[in-house]
């Protein structure tokens, strides 16, 4: 294996100079003592006891997080090559192992990392009344073991099936655990271990760090296991995801997964309902989303995650984000038809119906669930707010819904057709054009195409939305005015971006 | 009214510097099939595209119903197009395509069952399009854009994919459009599906 990488070194990129290793060594220490200060000042804000009433909600969003990790490795692969390695390494008689030993450590590194801001995160909700540096140690070991032992364990799901029905589990009790810990019912358990003695927090460390390195040792030996077909097919689909970030369009990613989906479905036709044409046209949508329920399910069920982010004490300006960006992603989700006649307009051509009526009926849909989802989250806000079990933990930016009577939720049906403008646009945007400028700066260099790219969209429902953001942001009192001028600011908004709606390429569609 | 459908005048195009279309003239007149033919790179797609008004010419003048072609549904609810494979609607059946397409117009020119059967479909009606095979995907294509009413049909290889028996069907199929007063012009390498029009080259008239 030595001999073919020290091959494969020798007919690619120069070796690194004394110059490349000095700069690499100077970029490194300057980021310590950059960083250094800002880092131990944030570990000596986290050297206080935590607020019981939000451990819950804090426990919550740890998990999910977690959950979300997993889910991550799990659907990336985890293991997976190159796409030149892939093609011609993967199917020689080398030492497997040695074959897939730089990507083991490549996600070794990348748990460590997510370890160590779950143990963070970790930290900020149980807090760490006494013995400062111990705990802080503790919780970086109990983070850092929960990320390498969670991405062991997807490993190990790519070699057996066995150990992936252990993946799916452990995803599964993440979830129950952050719905049980948000209703909360885990109070007094986390308030046992945010208060635990030393040699408990020791003792706990240690027996996660143990669990960890077995089931790594146990990854490390199932390397050689693990189906060529499957490293294949997540190295494939590296090469994707690689090809689409860095060239294309990161969009081509989503028609990838979709495709998927359809192509192993098996559909049964139903007959079109009669409408007028554009709302027959914009039915496809619909129907769409009716073949999804698992997607419509887990759709709904995040709608209440702004709720545990206020529980946990997010601040007004997190919340605003939470919801109104949430509330786009939802809208995105079902704007498949205008996204694919924007692609490649040969149905729309054949259907033969104006762009501008086809757009206003294909906005009622993301409308309807950009709406529906930001009232919702909205009513969950205000809800855990006066719920009994929040006590008096909730949030500042709950208090300050709360100061505003229950009509918050009224903002969600009002923002939506602003947010389906802005969905609908960001299913017109161009490919990411990659000859415009890249900004020197002393950070970097930032290609300012991908940064327009994924403005456009965001930026109009940012514009339609301007006076429900001022509001969750300043949390008034009275809120009529706020929501007449979101109601107006939200239908002006949509009435423009049909108004000029047009066919063909350009940077406003 | 109108003397002609399409007509063409000293049109030339070039792309990238080349010239692709050189001082083309082209009348079609109404319940006319053309079929436009020549070897690779002759420039058969880009008179088409240029008929759509997809293809902006470099010099000459195109006119569609008396006025240059605009790419709006005015136009293309009278003229309908099939170039290469179109992007199919996610989560819907071969038969939904075609269903969708009746709901949208008017006065649809054949039932979505009938335009199964006449393009042997009708086993694999509850497949998504990306489950057939290339000639079914291409049957499909020209099953919906058969199914919609036009008066103008623009083609673009219609015969790509197809099996031999299902290309002389095309024909027959085509030649019933023009009898009931559409007008067909498309770009072929099939000989067959040609002879049964008035054929043209991009370099100047041949039949």
């Amino acid at each position: 294996m030595r001999t073919v990488r020290a091959y494969l070194r020798s007919r690619g990129r120069l070796p690194a100079s004394l110059m490349d290793r000095y700069v690499s060594v100077f970029s490194l220490l300057m980021l310590i003592a950059v960083a250094g200060q800002p880092l131990s000042g944030m570990f000596a804000g986290l050297a206080v006891p935590a607020d019981p009433a939000r451990m819950g909600a804090g426990v919550a969003l740890l998990a999910l997080t977690l959950a979300g990790f997993l889910a991550a490795a799990r659907a990336a692969g985890p293991v997976l090559l190159p796409g030149a390695d892939a093609s011609w390494l993967l199917l020689s008689p080398l030492n497997r192992r040695h074959l897939l030993g730089r990507t083991a450590r490549v996600l070794l590194g990348v748990a460590v990392v997510a370890g160590a801001l779950l143990g963070i995160g970790l930290l900020a909700v149980l807090g760490a009344p006494d013995q400062h540096v111990w705990r802080v140690l503790g919780a970086l070991v109990v983070g850092v073991s929960a990320a390498v032992g969670g991405m062991a364990l997807a490993v190990l799901g790519q070699a057996s099936q066995s150990w992936r029905f252990w993946l799916t589990g452990a995803v599964a009790v993440l979830l129950v655990l952050a719905v049980v810990a948000v209703t909360g019912r885990l109070r007094t358990v986390l308030a046992i271990a945010a208060s635990a003695p030393l040699p408990a927090v020791t003792a706990a460390a240690a027996g996660a760090a143990l669990l960890s390195g077995l089931l790594v040792r146990q990854a490390w030996t199932s390397l050689d296991r693990i189906p060529t077909r499957a490293l294949m097919a997540a190295s494939t689909r590296a090469g994707h995801v690689a090809g689409a970030a860095v060239s294309l369009d990161p969009g081509a990613l989503t028609w990838i997964a979709e495709d998927n989906h359809w192509r192993a479905r098996k559909l049964g036709s139903r007959r079109w309902p009669s409408l007028p044409a554009p709302f027959a046209l914009a039915w496809q949508d619909w129907r769409r989303l009716g073949r999804r329920p698992g997607r419509l399910a887990a759709m709904a069920a995040t709608a209440a995650l702004p709720a545990v982010l206020a529980q946990a004490g997010g601040s007004p300006a997190a919340l605003g984000v939470a919801v109104l960006a949430g509330a786009l992603a939802v809208a995105a989700m079902s704007t498949s038809g205008t996204r694919r006649d924007a692609d490649n307009p040969a149905l729309s051509r054949l259907a033969g119906v104006g762009l501008r009526p086809a757009l206003a009926a294909r906005a009622a849909l993301p409308a309807l669930l950009s709406g529906t989802w930001a009232a919702l989250a909205l009513a969950g806000v205000t809800l855990t707010a006066t719920a009994p079990w929040a006590g008096a933990g909730h949030s500042l930016a709950a208090g300050g819904l709360l100061a505003g009577g229950s009509a918050w939720w009224l903002f969600g049906p009002l923002a939506a057709p602003a947010l389906a403008a802005g969905a609908l646009r960001m299913a017109r945007r161009d490919p990411i054009d990659h000859s415009m400028p890249v900004l020197d700066t002393p950070g970097g260099a930032i290609p300012t195409g991908p940064l327009f790219w994924a403005a456009t969209g965001p930026d109009l429902a940012l514009l339609g939305t301007l006076p429900a953001a001022a509001a969750l942001a300043s949390a008034p009192a009275d809120l009529t005015s706020f929501l007449v001028a979101q109601g107006v600011a939200s239908v002006l908004v949509l009435a423009g971006y049909l108004w000029r709606a047009r066919a063909g390429g350009g940077k406003a569609r | 009214m109108y003397d002609s459908i399409v007509s063409v005048d000293a049109l030339s195009v070039e792309l990238g510097g080349n010239p692709v279309l050189r001082d083309l003239d082209l009348t079609v007149a109404p319940g006319e099939i053309v079929a436009v033919v020549g070897p690779n790179g002759s420039g058969k797609s880009t008179l088409l595209r240029c008929v759509a008004g997809l293809q902006p010419p470099t010099s000459g003048d195109v006119r569609v119903f008396g006025r240059p072609p605009a790419d709006d549904a005015r136009f293309w609810g009278s003229v309908a197009l099939l170039g290469d494979e179109p992007a199919w609607y996610p989560g819907l059946t071969a038969r939904e395509h075609l269903e969708l397409m009746g709901a949208v117009h008017a006065q649809a020119r054949m039932t979505v069952d009938a335009a199964l059967e006449l393009f042997a479909l009708e086993e694999r009606a509850d497949a998504p399009p990306l489950n057939l095979s290339t000639g079914q995907r291409q049957r499909l294509s020209l099953a919906a854009t058969l199914l919609r009413p036009s008066t103008l049909l623009l083609l673009d290889e219609p015969e790509r994919g197809l099996d031999t028996a299902f290309r002389a069907a095309l024909a027959g199929l085509l030649d019933e459009y023009a009898g009931e007063g559409g007008t067909v012009l498309m770009a072929t390498h099939d000989q067959d599906l040609a002879a049964i029009g008035r054929q043209v080259s991009p370099s100047g008239v041949s039949a």
